[in-house]
């Protein structure tokens, strides 16, 4: 049933944006390119990986089906396998390596014979060591292309440390106490994030980070950790300056129990989240919430931008079958141009044939908010 | 009779105490070993009960920190990272276990994280707290403490239980060892020693000896073996001792035990009324001197040649018995008549009267025999022997060597011995007897010079008994003391009235028993009365007989110097009819002699008693002795002694026995003694010793 309707889902999509993306596309013969997606119908990040990639699709002659596994790692592994088990096989399959479930999959379609990317999750571990290098072992694993979150977790909690100095908001030991909330210890995804938060508290001698806390990704289990966190800190006499939190519901689960325990963020404290939600982009806008990193759901729109330069000749590999793609911040500077973007969910407005490597330069490209917002027609001009 | 009957009843008494005191050994033993056991395995119980608590205190505790450790650790991250609820749910497990009362989580600022309280908290409560250690790869600290109190209740309660539980058990197996501890003991113990007693008490019952039915082969049937061999050799012992005690071992003929319930069963065995069992009490004559002659085994000899020849001289129904010494019993069950009787009792005389040869000497025995002859329902049968007594003694001392019949005159001697016997209290109650007083004279002068005390009874049915028929029944009445005390106050008395009128120099002789001379009071009771009645012992006469110095001789002469140091002279009665011993003059400290009246009724006809008298006084004469002359009849008499040199006479040709009051007046009328001779001799001693 639950296939059924997925097969409904994506015909239906294909029948709606096929003549708009047959009429832009230009380039190159037509790809066939097939997406498992990991997440659930519904979850935010992961349906705009798949709207970006589908919208350079259409913008780079490439057909993108969706498949969504709903959280399901056994029917992504199903999924996977029954498109390597078509007659007609796509040019590309794309997946993504959560929970290590996306192995099977990347194996059966050596034996099948069809390219794979791995999108944001890649090889890790003992399947890495085991199944080696993109192109190596596996022929047809084409690479990979993941976001620097490292990076990001970093860059969030410089910003919470600059905020928080230039504010003095000590604690009476003289030193800046910063709440770190992560969604779990075990998903690179995270682990990659958290290092972020670890490397910047490291290089500040003055900033402790009281706890890491973990919150299961979820808003709800946020505000109650920060709660406790908030609880434990005023028996024990710290003032809180700031709290990292790894993304975007943790982050509004936190200013929920700031609000609940009197304490008004941007003002008494000051909180930094992850992934460009929609909500994270209003609580920015009110002051709430410092910053939003992110932008990493691009990927989607990025990898089909790699596929289509492969396809016609400039493989990305010529730098490094590893691509990686730095995120960005979202704050109230630059928030106005992507808040639009975001809430309407208008890719269509990114001019995706601007990221293609130039020839000579396989394998180089700028990924940067400031070259996105840049390549954005006007927003009036999309079909809203 | 009586003293078998005695020892019959204390093998009784103890018999009947026996299973009493086998009873209380039993119990005794488990007295002494059950509260031991109770108390041993109570002890020992308890003493386990309460290592193993104090094992499982420390098994808790340990459990409980171990609790405290693993809690600690499984709380240390999401304490860490202030996962409150699921630190609340790790906690909340740990109350399953029943020995937690409490548990708390307190985090780094010691605030209470975590709280939950299971139960009450009962008495007995221990805590452990252990610190919450929280460590990843980067960090190391302490995140907390875990704090759990729990409860010995549980254990006390279950240590209670078990303590009652072995409590219990160790009653019951206590109780359980009594039981078999009585079992075992009435089994192994009672038991035999049941059987044992039973044998005890059917063999005291009819005397035989039973042997005890014990098979079992431990110590108790050893001992029954041993019980039983005994009993085997007890019973042959008894059978011996049963005989022996019956018979005389000389002759093999039933002695004087048997005698006693032969009677008991002739009397009750009579088969008519008209039957009557002829007694005979036969009494051989002067074995004495074939003891003498032939020495005794020869007299032994003697004897069983008459048991046969007695053995032979009567029937099967008869009955012959020894009773000792040279006195036999013969009893015919079944006599027609008296005439059978005597007939039967003369034949038995014939068959002794054969010789018998004695050291090739032939002797011929002979013997006198009293015949009893009662009817065999005769009340008074048990009394054949003393009746057939009564007329052997007339035998023997009438007419020796015959059969004398007890008849009716016989028995009036026997009743009336036995009535004055009996009235011998009431005579000294009612003071029946009398001091009669003989005097004796001095033939020299004819002056009275002593007075012989002599007791009569005045009987209030027989009228005036002399001291021949009494004196015996005194003495055996054990009565001679008190008859001593009596005659000598009365001549204490008589002294005094002597002394009143005016005849001092009258001395009182007093006959002393036999059994006096053994008397050791004697001398303090006449010192005590002379004190009494204020009158000199130098003033009494004490007359004995040679017969009382034979029977004991060393406190015989003793008594006798006590009694001359009193002052008290002695005088040898009767001399001539018994020893004659001229070792006793000598010997024992004498004054006087008195020269038997037998001596004195044939003379001056007989010149033997004549010659016998005199070498009697020449006797004296060198012996320093005093002499007087009994049973003077006749002035020839008195001139007879008078011309031998004999200084004292004393005879109806003077004066009979009178009561003191008549004597007092016959001497009224006798003319007064010269006084100088007693001036001369104001002690007799040293007169006559002169």
């Amino acid at each position: 049933m639950r296939f059924l309707r997925i097969l409904l889902a994506v015909s239906l999509a294909c029948g709606v944006l096929a003549p708009a993306g047959g009429a832009v596309a230009a380039e190159g013969k037509p790809l066939n390119i097939v997406f498992v997606n990991p997440g659930k119908t519904g979850e935010v990040f992961w349906d705009m990986v798949s709207q970006t990639m589908q919208a350079a699709g259409r913008k780079l002659n490439a057909k993108v089906e969706v498949l969504t596994s709903e959280r399901n790692y056994r029917t992504m592994q199903e999924l996977g396998l029954a498109v390597l088990a078509r007659a007609e096989k796509p040019d590309f399959l794309i997946l993504s390596n959560e929970e290590s479930a996306a192995v099977p999959i990347v194996e059966a379609a050596e034996i099948a014979g069809v390219k794979t990317l791995l999108l944001s999750n890649t090889l890790i571990g003992e399947d890495a060591a085991r199944l080696g290098p993109p192109r190596e072992k596996l022929k047809t694993w084409l690479g990979d292309i993941t976001t620097d979150l490292t990076t990001a977790g970093a860059r969030m909690a410089n910003a919470l440390i600059g905020a928080a100095r230039a504010r003095k908001w000590q604690s009476s030991d003289g030193r800046i106490h910063i709440l770190g909330i992560g969604g779990d210890e075990i998903t690179p995804a995270s682990i990659a994030r958290n290092a972020g938060l670890d490397l910047a508290v490291a290089a500040a001698p003055d900033v402790v980070v009281d706890r890491m806390l973990f919150a299961n990704w979820t808003q709800s289990e946020a505000e109650h950790v920060t709660a406790n966190y908030l609880n434990w800190a005023s028996r024990k006499g710290i003032r809180p300056a700031g709290i990292w939190a790894g993304n975007d519901p943790m982050a509004l689960g936190a200013l929920n129990a700031l609000a609940a325990a009197g304490l008004a963020p941007g003002r008494d404290i000051e909180v930094v989240g992850l992934n460009w939600s929609e909500d994270a982009l209003r609580e920015i806008k009110v002051g709430r919430l410092l910053l939003t990193d992110g932008g990493h759901f691009l990927l989607g729109g990025w990898s089909i931008v790699l596929l289509r330069d492969y396809a016609d000749g400039c493989d990305f590999a010529a730098a490094s079958p590893h691509v990686e793609v730095k995120t960005s911040a979202v704050t109230r500077n630059n928030l106005v141009s992507v808040s639009a973007l975001i809430r309407t969910r208008a890719f269509e407005r990114i001019d995706f044939a601007r990221f293609r490597a130039k020839a000579g330069a396989c394998g180089r490209y700028d990924f940067s908010i400031d070259a996105l917002i840049s390549s954005l027609s006007p927003a009036n001009g999309a079909g809203e | 009779m009586m003293k078998k009957d005695d020892a019959m009843t204390d093998p009784d008494r103890a018999g009947q105490a026996r299973p009493a005191a086998s009873r209380s050994v039993v119990r005794a033993m488990i007295w002494a070993t059950v509260p031991v056991l109770l108390l041993v395995q109570l002890l020992a119980s308890a003493g386990v009960e309460v290592s193993s608590f104090w094992s499982q205190i420390r098994q808790l505790d340990a459990r409980i920190a171990r609790v405290a450790d693993s809690r600690a650790e499984l709380i240390a991250e999401p304490l860490w990272k202030m996962r409150y609820e699921q630190v609340t749910s790790v906690l909340d497990e740990i109350m399953h276990d029943e020995s937690i009362s409490a548990a708390a989580v307190y985090d780094d600022t010691g605030a209470a994280i975590a709280r939950v309280v299971a139960r009450p908290t009962g008495q007995a409560v221990a805590e452990v707290s252990r610190p919450i250690k929280y460590s990843n790869g980067n960090i190391a600290v302490q995140a907390g403490r875990i704090a759990i109190a729990y409860s010995y209740s549980s254990l006390y309660a279950d240590a209670g239980s078990r303590l009652m539980m072995l409590l219990v058990v160790g009653v019951l197996a206590t109780l359980a060892t009594v039981i078999a501890m009585r079992i075992s003991a009435n089994v192994f113990i009672g038991g035999p020693l049941a059987a044992m007693m039973s044998a005890i008490q059917r063999s005291k019952q009819d005397g035989r000896a039973y042997p005890a039915d014990v098979r079992a082969s431990n110590e108790f049937g050893q001992l029954a073996q041993a019980f039983n061999a005994m009993q085997h050799t007890t019973s042959g012992a008894l059978d011996r001792l049963g005989h022996m005690a019956s018979h005389d071992p000389l002759t093999g003929l039933p002695n004087r035990r048997s005698l006693t319930e032969r009677l008991v069963v002739l009397s009750s065995e009579a088969g008519s009324h008209d039957a009557l069992v002829a007694f005979c009490f036969i009494d051989l004559d002067d074995f004495k001197g074939i003891n003498d002659t032939f020495g005794h085994d020869a007299g032994d000899k003697f004897l069983i040649h008459i048991s046969e020849r007695l053995r032979g001289a009567v029937e099967a129904e008869d009955w012959v018995a020894r009773l000792g010494g040279d006195e036999f019993v013969v009893i015919r069950p079944e006599v027609t008549n008296e005439a059978a009787a005597q007939a039967f009792a003369r034949r038995l005389l014939d068959a002794i009267s054969e010789p018998i040869r004695l050291h090739d000497k032939l002797v011929m025995p002979r013997a006198s025999i009293g015949l009893a002859v009662r009817h065999a329902d005769d009340p008074e049968l048990s009394h054949l022997p003393a009746l057939a007594d009564i007329a052997l003694y007339h035998a023997k001392s009438k007419a020796p060597g015959t059969v004398a019949v007890l008849d009716e005159a016989l028995q009036r001697d026997y009743r009336r011995r036995r009535d004055l016997e009996l009235a011998i209290p009431a005579g000294f109650a009612e003071g029946q007897f009398e001091v009669w007083y003989q005097s004796q004279i001095d033939l020299e002068n004819q002056s009275v010079a002593c007075l012989e005390a002599l007791i009569r009874w005045r009987h209030p049915e027989h009228g005036v008994i002399g001291p021949a028929e009494f004196l015996p029944l005194i003495e055996r009445s054990g009565n001679n003391a008190r008859l001593t005390r009596y005659v000598l106050t009365d001549a204490c008395r008589a002294l005094q009235r002597l002394a009143a009128a005016s005849k001092p120099q009258i001395r009182i002789a007093i006959n002393l028993p036999p059994s006096e001379l053994a008397d050791h009071s004697l001398a303090g009771d006449i010192r005590e009365t002379c004190t009494l009645f204020g009158v000199a012992a130098s003033s009494l006469e004490l007359e004995i007989t040679e017969g009382s110095l034979i029977n004991n001789i060393t406190s015989a002469s003793e008594t006798l110097r006590r009694l001359r140091r009193l002052g008290a002279t002695i005088a040898l009665d009767d001399f001539g009819t018994g020893y004659s011993s001229l070792a006793h003059l000598r010997r024992f400290p004498l004054d006087k002699v008195k020269i038997d009246k037998a001596f004195i009724s044939e003379i001056p006809a007989s010149a033997e008693d004549k010659a016998i008298v005199g070498v009697i006084a020449s006797l004296a004469d060198t012996l320093g002795l005093t002499l007087i002359a009994e049973g003077i009849e006749r002035a020839e008499q008195a001139q007879a002694m008078r011309e031998i040199g004999v200084r004292f006479g004393q005879g109806y040709l003077y004066q009979r026995p009178q009561p003191l009051d008549a004597v007092l007046q016959w001497l009224e009328g006798q003319p007064a003694p010269e006084r100088q001779v007693l001036a001369e001799s104001p002690s007799v001693v040293p007169e006559f010793a002169a």
